[in-house]
């Protein structure tokens, strides 16, 4: 096993983040019909994983995930979403990553347990809607009165912030399997794993 | 994929430093999702709402300055004409449109207008002067580069199954994503140990600090911005 972080090991790294974003991206567009919002936790990670589980196999250090995360917030930011995702990516990535080293990037069980660690970076963009609650109806109760506040609030309580980190833990396991077997029936047989 | 094409234009008629539209960004970001519809801390998130605007126009983006002026007076006049003049279920949902239009479009506009008018270069570049390490610096160019190429070999996966008349669409989504992710990834991941051997022999293992072609400079109205961001983000923490 090699050590440090060498340029080709950075290249792979910029490389397998775009494919992964272009392919969240293109799912999570399917985010934008109402309906799909709820779908879109599942999905992302799910088809996500291909790519991930295909990068999982040019990681031989620590430090490649993490980077990963890392670049993945910047441009989620520098792109005008909320900057919570950057505290969140950050720590998501380092946490998965050393997942993945306890099992030395090759044992399926943390590999599996890793990719929903990762996966859960997504979480971020949620974030604002419930971490700013007491702040955010503080503002409205002041505006609208208390009878308002209160009906929003039952409408948004705080467990559905739960309810996304358990569908992205879903969909992160649907998706380290799915990865597991397109590397199987495809890549490994292409001999570029 | 519209969002991730950078500019090629060589100079855009207003020059921003990136490190200013960075800023911009995360105190637009930081500050419309925080902010309260009433009270003295509606002014700052209301100067920063419209700067968006004022940069689209600087940079003659008129149409798009044009349907996000649009939107911003419809979410205006939705938190102070019509929440509080309406009941029952259409309160709610106009309450949450514009709470939500309102927190979040103006990042995304700002970060709009950050990609449509920075050079790839140019940001790296500014990345570069802000300190980050090259860890992080080279896979971010990398990953630039490498967002038109997946893009380009999608399209031309896409066009191949479409020539020996393969469709897909609707209940087939599982073959879907086979089909078109797997050659897209083959050929990405190919094109990729190309670049990086090409890179090598160009000298990006090499451990001295690198120059760029391209100069960036803090100007008048860099700094002007900066401190209008810095002064609308204090106010907003004090007030």
């Amino acid at each position: 096993m090699k050590k440090g972080i060498n340029a080709k090991d950075l290249i792979n790294i910029g490389l397998f983040t775009a494919i992964y974003f272009v392919v969240f991206f293109a799912t999570g567009m399917l985010g934008y019909i109402p309906i799909m919002m709820l779908a879109m936790p599942v999905l992302c990670p799910l088809v996500a994983g291909i790519p991930f589980m295909l990068f999982l196999t040019r990681v031989h250090t620590f430090g490649m995930v993490s980077i990963m995360g890392v670049i993945l917030s910047l441009l989620m930011v520098l792109t005008g979403h909320p900057w919570q995702l950057i505290p969140v990516g950050i720590v998501m990535a380092v946490l998965g990553d050393l997942v993945l080293l306890a099992g030395e990037y090759r044992g399926w069980r943390s590999i599996r347990l890793g990719y929903v660690v990762f996966s859960e970076w997504l979480a971020g963009l949620f974030i604002p809607f419930f971490f700013m609650r007491d702040h955010y109806f503080a503002g409205i109760r002041a505006g609208y009165g208390d009878a308002y506040a209160d009906t929003l609030m039952a409408l948004t309580p705080p467990w559905v912030l739960v309810l996304m980190i358990a569908l992205i833990v879903v969909g992160a396991l649907g998706g380290a399997y799915l990865g597991k077997a397109a590397l199987k029936k495809h890549f490994k047989r292409a001999g570029i794993t | 994929m519209g969002f991730v094409a950078f500019t090629t234009q060589k100079h855009s008629r207003f020059r921003l430093d990136p490190r200013t539209k960075i800023l911009l960004t995360l105190v637009i970001s930081i500050v419309m999702m925080a902010g309260t519809i009433s009270g003295p801390s509606a002014w700052p998130r209301a100067a920063l709402a419209l700067t968006p605007l004022g940069l689209l126009l600087a940079e003659r983006k008129y149409r798009q300055g044009f349907y996000y002026m649009l939107f911003f007076l419809l979410s205006f006049a939705m938190e102070t004409l019509f929440i509080s003049r309406t009941q029952g279920a259409l309160n709610l949902i106009l309450m949450i449109i514009a709470s939500l239009f309102s927190r979040f479009v103006p990042g995304l506009i700002m970060g709009y207008y950050l990609i449509s008018t920075t050079r790839i270069s140019e940001l790296i570049a500014a990345l570069e002067k802000i300190r980050l390490p090259q860890q992080i610096v080279i896979p971010f160019a990398v990953m630039m580069r490498f967002f038109p190429t997946v893009i380009e070999e999608n399209a031309a996966i896409r066009d191949a199954m479409r020539m020996r008349g393969i469709r897909l669409g609707g209940a087939k989504a599982g073959a879907l994503l086979e089909y078109r992710l797997v050659p897209m990834m083959m050929c990405t991941v190919k094109i990729g140990d190309e670049l990086s051997t090409a890179a090598l022999t160009r000298g990006l293992g090499n451990p001295a600090k690198r120059t760029s072609l391209c100069e960036i400079r803090l100007m008048a109205t860099d700094y002007l911005l900066m401190a209008f961001a810095s002064c609308a983000f204090m106010l907003w923490m004090l007030l």
